[in-house]
């Protein structure tokens, strides 16, 4: 029974393997590679990915068993494409289920290269980015490496040219980038479009053995040699215009531009930032979510069925960050809170307190259904919104001042009267009335 | 055909660019990667397995453990002399260490026997005849070939043929190898061909590279040529050495293996050619220095090399052929610049030769000849569209800035005229990149524009202000200019700061607000502004009158007094208390309702005080009307009568 009972186990989990993996980790990956050579020579990144706990699933791009969604359900979380050339994905995978892909909050990491093929370039189009022709390169002939094969198209990118945002770009550090491929504009009507490592100013993108008779696709500052992107859903996409940028040898390699003096470095900054790169776009840094949210009046501990006007108000929220799989208490400096019917009424910064960020303040002199809102929205974060609904109303009759100085008079007159009745009534009722005969 | 794919890179090799008919091997192990993988070989071992692949492995790439005699007293100590494994790696790594013997029982060339049968896996058959080998006891040949030939055919698997492979390396030669040998060409079949360049197992690595070792070794032991052809040499070289950074000791082991095998081998050698330094020659070097090396980057001083023909890549025309190269410490060399080539690419066709066993000796380099640019004639004028005045023209020199700045309106062209020449030759250049930039240092923005050459490679660059005020977002301002000259064959690429230029546009607008800018800023803050209470009268005027409205009361009181009236008819009696004293807690109560209560709580007080005060009153009354009418009547009456009053 137990040898059957042991085969039986094999076979399911062999016909539904996913079963297993499904429910604990977030960190399903389908990696699309040109060819499975990749995995060798890129293996320190995908070593640090699978150290960290992904579970990498490696298919070349035109395998014809690709699928990344399965009765409406994704069968991966992470989707990294690491095969510049595609002219055609395999199985059921085009631009359109990548894109669906990210609009249902998956994270998607592209690498490309000189030889890019028109679904990257579609994909790209779809975020925001618009790669530059297939055989083109990012020339810069002012600052490429001295190992630079003869076209000045192996780049050293300044490490000031990274975007200002320690959760996208990991600490900064002084160690140049080494980058090889295509370059990108990003479309100037997508705010979301991140400019994670520019070009610098004598940079420009074209082809490199063709004299340029237009202008360049991308040039100076405009050149974008890594961007990325975080949808409005939270999912987040990364463009690196070089499948080198991640390889084993720009890792290890040494790096120095070949203008005479330049510092020589012993190694490049790629490992560093494509190991915070991935973090960021597998949402394991820069994820942050809501906790407990309480309001009431200053005074009390709960919260009144509705608010009086003029009224001061605690609120308090907790807010949590993500760091090496377990949350812990986010420590912003800027998180404000808003107050809002239909438009913000008040805004203020909450200021940590503990574990919670606090603020007291006075409701203001307006009735109606408000609102308080805390919107985060910062570059590297996912975007943080919590509203919590409370009703203010206006003062009850008895709340009212009693006694104006203006009014003295009726009252005067109020408080005469009545004194009035009170006398007269003694007076009428026990007056004794002189004889009249006396 | 094969094309440069992208995934043909390895940094050593970034220096030599390939053609497009031959294909070369585009990976190998530079002198840092082999120091690399003997650090990682290096690495202290704990087990007689991590001891084996790291003795053997640094003995493959010419090196040694660092101390000899520890690893031979650690291997002694760690021997289980009843097992076969043991025993292998023991053995083996024994092998590797001068003078160092295992010592041997009796009993361990049975067990060792007993291991070579068809019972026994691939591997132990193999671990066995090669532990019998090195420890140099006696063993029949034919009969390990026959249980290997049985163990193939059960175990046909790549990592079982090519360890079959590796046993057959073990045995005397007069042993009918022919049908294992057979096995290499089957297992050649099974390679997968990646993209034409790669050739691999799909096993892994490893089993890519310990077959490469074994092919080799056992075609050197049977002294017949290995049936790969030329192309699959080059594509296993690619695949087994394009990892550079291995997992793990036994990985490592089998790329050293392989390279070992690959770099002395009787039939196949693997030439890699690859330029000292960047593929250039200028005026300045006018040396080409190639390193024609083995898969381990040592040299092969028995080859000659010989450019077999140089072709400019632009022009297609033959500058130089059949020239050979001069040998100097090692290093091969021709001056180029001899044969006056003028600046950009040449396709090289070299031969290397010297050595019948030398694969890919044909090999395809691309030379880049560069020179120095120099810019000259500059000169920058303000145009009047219409001409009637005429231009001022003023002359710049590189690497100097114009004196005071330029300032071109609306009505007026700014333009820049100028030409690059070789700045050895004289002849003009027209380079890859000639961008004018403009540079708004208090906005930070950047425009840049191409300047493109005329017929007789003059540069004009005009900039028609206002046609390009969409560009500059109409910003009026001073304009850093810069002209930038680049181009891969130029060896000073010119960053130069002409001149400062105020740029005046017509109708201004503000800056548009970027979104993307303000999206992740914190916002302003907002403070609720509170309705300002109303102004109020003075207080005179309300206390003058509150005064007013208490006079009639005084008055009445005043009047009363002269009118004489009184309570002379009071009686203290307990009703008529009552009644008053409940007339003036209700009265009260209206005061209360005013300051505290709400209504409900005012009429239940109001319903208690209220009867209490109807009864009392209402005795108070009747008292009153006996007292008055001084008869006696039934209460009912006076009530009634009290009520219509």
């Amino acid at each position: 029974l137990e040898c059957t009972m042991d085969a039986f186990l094999c076979l399911t989990s062999a016909y539904f393997p996913k079963w297993r993996r499904g429910h604990q980790t977030y960190k399903r990956t389908l990696v699309l590679l040109d060819n499975l050579n990749i995995r060798d020579t890129h293996s320190i990144f995908f070593r640090s990915l699978a150290d960290r706990g992904f579970d990498l699933s490696f298919k070349t791009a035109d395998d014809p068993s690709l699928s990344l969604i399965k009765y409406g359900q994704f069968l991966y979380d992470h989707l990294i494409i690491f095969s510049p050339s595609v002219e055609d994905f395999g199985g059921n995978i085009n631009v359109e289920t990548i894109t669906s892909f990210i609009d249902g909050g998956g994270n998607v990491l592209v690498a490309a290269g000189s030889d890019i093929g028109d679904p990257l370039r579609e994909l790209g189009s779809e975020c925001g980015i618009e790669f530059d022709e297939e055989k083109t390169a990012v020339i810069d002939h002012h600052h490429y490496d001295v190992s630079d094969p003869g076209e000045h198209t192996l780049i050293v990118a300044d490490p000031e040219n990274l975007l200002k945002a320690p959760t996208i770009v990991g600490n900064p550090s002084d160690k140049p980038i080494l980058f090889k491929g295509v370059g990108m504009v990003a479309d100037p009507d997508n705010p979301l479009v991140l400019d994670i490592l520019t070009g610098s100013s004598t940079s420009y993108s074209y082809f490199p053995d063709r004299p340029i008779s237009q202008y360049p696709h991308a040039v100076g500052k405009n050149t974008l040699l890594i961007a990325g992107l975080q949808a409005r859903n939270n999912a987040r996409v990364v463009f690196s215009g070089s499948l080198y940028f991640f390889s084993d040898a720009f890792f290890n390699s040494a790096v120095q531009k070949a203008t005479p003096g330049s510092q020589r470095y012993a190694q490049t900054g790629n490992m560093e930032l494509a190991e915070a790169l991935s973090q960021w776009v597998f949402k394991e840094a820069g994820v942050l979510r809501v906790g407990a949210v309480t309001h009431h009046p200053v005074g009390e501990s709960t919260p009144p069925a509705a608010y009086t006007i003029t009224d001061l108000v605690e609120y308090s929220v907790v807010i949590e960050k993500l760091s090496k799989g377990s949350w812990v208490p986010f420590d912003g400096k800027d998180i404000q809170l808003e107050f809002v019917r239909i438009d913000p009424f008040v805004r203020t910064y909450l200021k940590k307190n503990g574990d919670k960020y606090s603020v007291q303040f006075k409701l203001p002199d307006v009735y109606g259904v408000f609102q308080f809102k805390v919107d985060y929205n910062r570059l590297g974060y996912t975007h943080l919104y919590s509203s919590t609904q409370v009703s203010v109303r206006p003062l009850q009759h008895t709340q009212y001042d009693r006694f104006i100085p203006s009014a003295f008079p009726y009252y005067a007159s109020v408080f005469s009267m009545m004194g009035g009745l009170f006398v007269f009534s003694i007076v009428f009722l026990h007056m004794k009335e002189k004889e009249k005969s006396d | 055909a094969w094309t440069p794919g992208w995934s043909v890179f390895c940094l050593v090799l970034l220096t030599v660019a390939l053609g497009a008919q031959a294909l070369t091997p585009s990976h190998h192990l530079s002198l840092s990667d082999v120091d690399r993988l003997k650090g990682l070989l290096s690495q202290p071992f704990t087990d007689l397995a991590s001891a084996y692949y790291s003795i053997v492995g640094l003995s493959k790439l010419g090196a040694s453990v660092a101390d000899e005699n520890d690893a031979c007293q650690f291997l002694k100590a760690q021997l289980d002399p009843m097992s076969v494994d043991s025993l292998f790696f023991a053995a083996e790594a024994s092998q590797a260490i001068a003078d160092c013997e295992v010592s041997i029982f009796n009993e361990t060339r049975d067990i060792l026997l007993a291991a070579v049968s068809e019972d026994s896996t691939v591997t132990q058959i193999f671990r066995a005849v090669s532990a019998l080998s090195s420890l140099g006891l006696p063993l029949a040949s034919q009969e390990v070939v026959a249980a290997l030939v049985a163990r193939i055919a059960k175990e046909d698997n790549v990592l079982a043929i090519t360890t079959a492979l590796q046993t057959a390396t073990r045995l005397s030669q007069q042993a009918e190898l022919g049908g294992i040998l057979e096995e290499i060409e089957d297992l050649a079949a099974r390679l997968d061909d990646l993209g034409g360049v790669y050739l691999q197992f799909e096993e892994g690595l490893e089993a890519t590279a310990l077959f490469v070792t074994a092919a080799y070794t056992l075609s050197d032991h049977a002294d017949t040529e290995p049936p790969l052809k030329e192309d699959q040499v080059i594509q296993l070289v690619n695949s087994v050495f394009s990892k550079k950074s291995w997992d793990s000791r036994s990985e490592a082991f089998s790329v050293a293996c392989a390279a070992a095998a690959l770099s002395s081998n009787r039939f196949h050698v693997p030439v890699i050619v690859s330029t000292q330094g960047p593929a250039t020659v200028s005026h300045s070097q006018p040396i080409l220095h190639l390193l024609v090396t083995d898969i381990l980057s040592n040299p092969l001083a028995s080859a000659n090399l010989l450019v077999e023909s140089a072709q400019a890549v632009a022009s297609k025309s033959v500058v130089l052929s059949q020239a050979p190269f001069s040998l100097r410490n090692g290093i091969f060399e021709l001056n180029f610049m001899a044969s006056q080539p003028a600046s950009g690419y040449y396709q090289f066709t070299v031969a290397v030769t010297g050595d019948s066993r030398l694969v890919a000796n044909q090999v395809e380099l691309k030379v880049k000849v560069s020179t120095e640019v120099a810019v000259t004639n500059m000169d920058l004028s303000v145009v009047d569209k219409d001409q009637s005045i005429g231009t001022k023209t003023s002359r710049v020199d590189y690497p100097f800035k114009a004196k005071g700045s330029f300032t071109a309106d609306s009505h007026q062209n700014f333009a820049m005229n100028f030409q690059l020449v070789d700045a050895n030759t004289g002849v003009e250049l027209t380079p890859h990149q000639t961008f004018v930039r403009f540079h708004n240092q208090k906005t930070g923005q950047e425009v840049v524009f191409v300047a493109e050459p005329d017929s007789k490679n003059l540069y004009k660059f005009e900039l028609d202000t206002a046609e390009r005020k969409s560009e500059f977002d109409s910003m009026s301002g001073t304009y850093v200019l810069h002209l930038i000259v680049g181009d891969a064959t130029l060896e000073n690429p010119i960053l130069w700061n002409v001149a400062d230029v105020v740029l005046k546009f017509l109708d201004e607008e503000a800056p548009a607000a970027i979104q993307s800018k303000t999206l992740y800023m914190p916002k302003p803050d907002i403070q609720h502004l509170f309705r300002e209470p109303e102004k109020k009268p003075p207080t005179v005027v309300s206390n003058t009158f509150t005064a007013l409205v208490l006079s009639p009361f005084l008055l009445l009181l005043i009047l009363w007094f002269k009118l004489g009236a009184n309570i002379s008819n009071f009686s203290l009696s307990p009703s008529s208390v009552l009644f008053h004293v409940g007339h003036a807690c209700m009265l009260g109560l209206m005061y209360v309702y005013w300051t505290h209560l709400n209504m409900f709580q005012t009429l239940k007080y109001l319903a208690i005080i209220g009867s209490l005060t109807f009864l009392a009153g209402n005795r108070m009354l009747a008292q009153k009307a006996v007292k008055r009418y001084g008869q006696s009547s039934t209460l009912t009456f006076f009530t009634r009568s009290t009520c219509e009053n």
